[in-house]
């Protein structure tokens, strides 16, 4: 049996708002294995978004334990989850969330800026990790001159560069055509064919039956 | 990492000139000031101590009281003594000044008249349009020459030579003086004009011109090498001692130099702190812009969070940007400013002495705003929470 890479210990993650409690999770147990290509489901308000936000360690929970890639993330500081994010989990946004004023190049730097890693380093990884997503002629064009499918990429090559745990996709075919969405999904399968741990979050039945697995979620609570 | 955040910051600005050239100015004026301020200060006291050195750096007069002038302390072998007691001094020159009525034909004006050894002219460098400084026979044999100051000769031989033509001295009563010189005109300062004034020797002043057996003055010139002003504090207390403090009054242009120098630097020091608040002032339109910089940027800091910026990362890369507005203002600020101290002593023609120590000040002030206002901004932004800064539109 392979070992998990993201483990859930009951986690609830509650919201104070004003008189209210929102329990956005109430009570989540999940192992996922090492490898495993997953789906997350759930309509909307069903808590997944909250999921994966503490999955990314974007968020921290109320109680409950959260283990990624061995590494107990309780009591952990910003600065300590801040690495945690740079080393162990690769984001992947419905809206691509590029930074618009630098080249496909400088976006898939970035991670590895804040890996402290060295110039020359960088760049050839950076680009690498283009050449993986099919972009080796787009190193230097600007997100607005990319079509949407190639946006996708360049995040998907910036969520790779530093060779993650985890690669966490939050709708990642939301703001794509079905046929440039079909095209991503062909990348996460073959990425996941590689090795790689692939958890995509969505709300699309069809999106989410492509994974091996899923873990469907209602109301803050695993639905079985 | 820092040239990373420079980059960035170069590219915030890129991307909202008109804010960023606004809220520059605002340091560039801050420290454009404080640099023209004093180096305009420096250049006004330097110009000043050069027009008061016209009347010799090295030079100290003594005026006895007029209460002293009789008493027989000061009289013309006290330079002697002087000289020996004091150390320090190379001549002392005693001299008497009054005034007369000077008459050549029907052109007549009225001159200081200043009884004087024949090393006055060497001693003060004088210079001469004709003839010469009349000799120590002239003195001793109490003869009736003068040397005339430039205005006195322009007056009085408005076309043709002085050299060797009688002018008449009035006083009581008229006596004729033959002219043995004619200075070239000469600056004037405070109370020394040699180009109104006639000098005749000493003794012929006083036996011949007002008969006085007292000294009106001593002319000092201080030895070379040493300080003037020294010196001056030196024969201050030698005075003090044998005709206490109202027995005489001192004069020395260096002293006055100094002082005027310690006016002008009080004065300038005072201004450039009035022109800092005015950088403090500039700080806080840095600090506003990068308030609003992170509020712009909220997206890209969520983005940055993600992707494992750290808080200290974030917060680096804002006082980066708020360091490299600061910088560039101040660079822009010091050419500025010594862009108008050289307008500036160029039309009041003094000349240009750069403060290179302001350039420094007002860099390092610049600066300190720069971290000092742009601390909280970048708090702010490395306290984001990262999802919602990512769900921010």
């Amino acid at each position: 049996m392979a070992e998990s890479v993201i483990r859930l210990q009951d986690v609830r993650r509650y919201y104070v708002m004003g008189e209210f409690v929102v329990k956005a999770l109430d009570g989540v147990s999940v192992d996922i294995k090492r490898g495993e290509f997953s789906s997350i489901m759930g309509p909307s308000g069903s808590g997944k978004s909250t999921m994966m936000n503490l999955i990314g360690c974007l968020d921290t929970p109320t109680s409950g334990l959260i283990d990624i890639d061995g590494e107990n993330t309780a009591g952990l500081n910003e600065t300590e989850l801040a690495y945690i994010r740079n080393r162990k989990v690769g984001f992947v946004f419905q809206q691509f969330n590029l930074l618009g004023k630098l080249t496909a190049l400088d976006n898939v730097i970035v991670p590895l800026l804040y890996a402290g890693m060295s110039v020359r380093e960088r760049k050839q990884k950076a680009a690498d990790a283009l050449e993986r997503v099919g972009l080796s002629d787009r190193l230097y064009h600007r997100p607005n001159e990319l079509s949407g499918g190639q946006k996708q990429r360049v995040a998907i090559a910036r969520a790779l560069v530093n060779n993650p745990s985890i690669l966490l996709a939050d709708e990642p075919t939301g703001a794509l055509d079905t046929k440039t969405g079909n095209q991503i999904m062909e990348l996460f399968e073959e990425l996941n064919s590689e090795g790689r741990t692939v958890v995509i979050v969505t709300h699309d039945r069809e999106l989410g039956m492509r994974c091996h697995r899923q873990i469907r979620i209602r109301d803050g609570r695993l639905e079985e | 990492m820092l040239i990373e955040n420079i980059k960035l910051a170069f590219n915030a600005m890129r991307g909202s000139k008109m804010r960023t050239a606004l809220s520059l100015l605002g340091i560039v004026i801050g420290v454009a000031s404080v640099v023209a301020i004093l180096t305009i200060g420096q250049s006004a006291s330097q110009s000043i101590t050069e027009s008061i050195a016209v009347g010799g750096l090295d030079m100290i007069t003594i005026y006895p009281s007029y209460g002293q002038r009789t008493t027989g302390t000061f009289t013309e072998e006290f330079s002697d003594m002087l000289i020996r007691d004091v150390e320090g001094l190379q001549t002392v020159l005693p001299q008497n000044n009054s005034s007369a009525r000077v008459r050549y034909g029907k052109e007549s004006m009225n001159a200081s008249v200043a009884g004087v050894l024949s090393d006055y002219g060497s001693v003060l460098n004088l210079a001469y349009t004709e003839g010469s400084f009349f000799s120590d026979m002239d003195n001793i044999n109490r003869r009736q020459v003068v040397v005339l100051g430039s205005t006195v000769a322009e007056t009085l031989f408005p076309e043709q030579e002085a050299l060797g033509q009688y002018v008449s001295l009035f006083r009581n009563q008229a006596k004729s003086y033959l002219v043995v010189g004619v200075l070239e005109a000469k600056d004037a300062t405070f109370n020394l004009s040699y180009d109104n004034t006639v000098f005749i020797p000493y003794n012929t002043y006083g036996q011949r011109f007002l008969r006085t057996s007292g000294v009106g003055a001593y002319v000092v010139k201080v030895q070379e090498g040493y300080d003037t002003i020294e010196v001056s504090d030196r024969v201050t207390e030698y005075l003090d001692d044998i005709v206490g403090t109202d027995g005489y009054s001192l004069f020395s242009p260096a002293t006055l130099a100094e002082m005027a120098n310690q006016i002008t630097g009080t004065f300038s020091a005072f201004l450039a702190a009035i022109a800092a608040i005015s950088l403090l002032v500039g700080g806080i339109g840095i600090m506003n812009i990068m308030l609003v910089s992170v509020a712009e940027r909220t997206k890209e800091i969520g983005i940055r969070k993600a992707l494992g910026a750290s808080p200290s990362v974030i917060r680096g890369q804002f006082i980066v940007e708020a360091l490299t507005l600061t910088i560039l203002g101040g660079l822009l600020g010091v050419a500025l400013g010594s862009l108008l101290s050289y307008a500036v002593t160029n039309l009041m023609d003094w000349s240009l002495h750069l403060s290179y120590a302001s350039f420094i000040l007002a860099m390092g002030f610049s600066m300190f705003v720069g971290v000092f206002f742009g601390w909280y901004p970048a708090m702010k932004a490395s306290r984001l929470d990262p999802i919602d800064a990512l769900n921010y539109e």
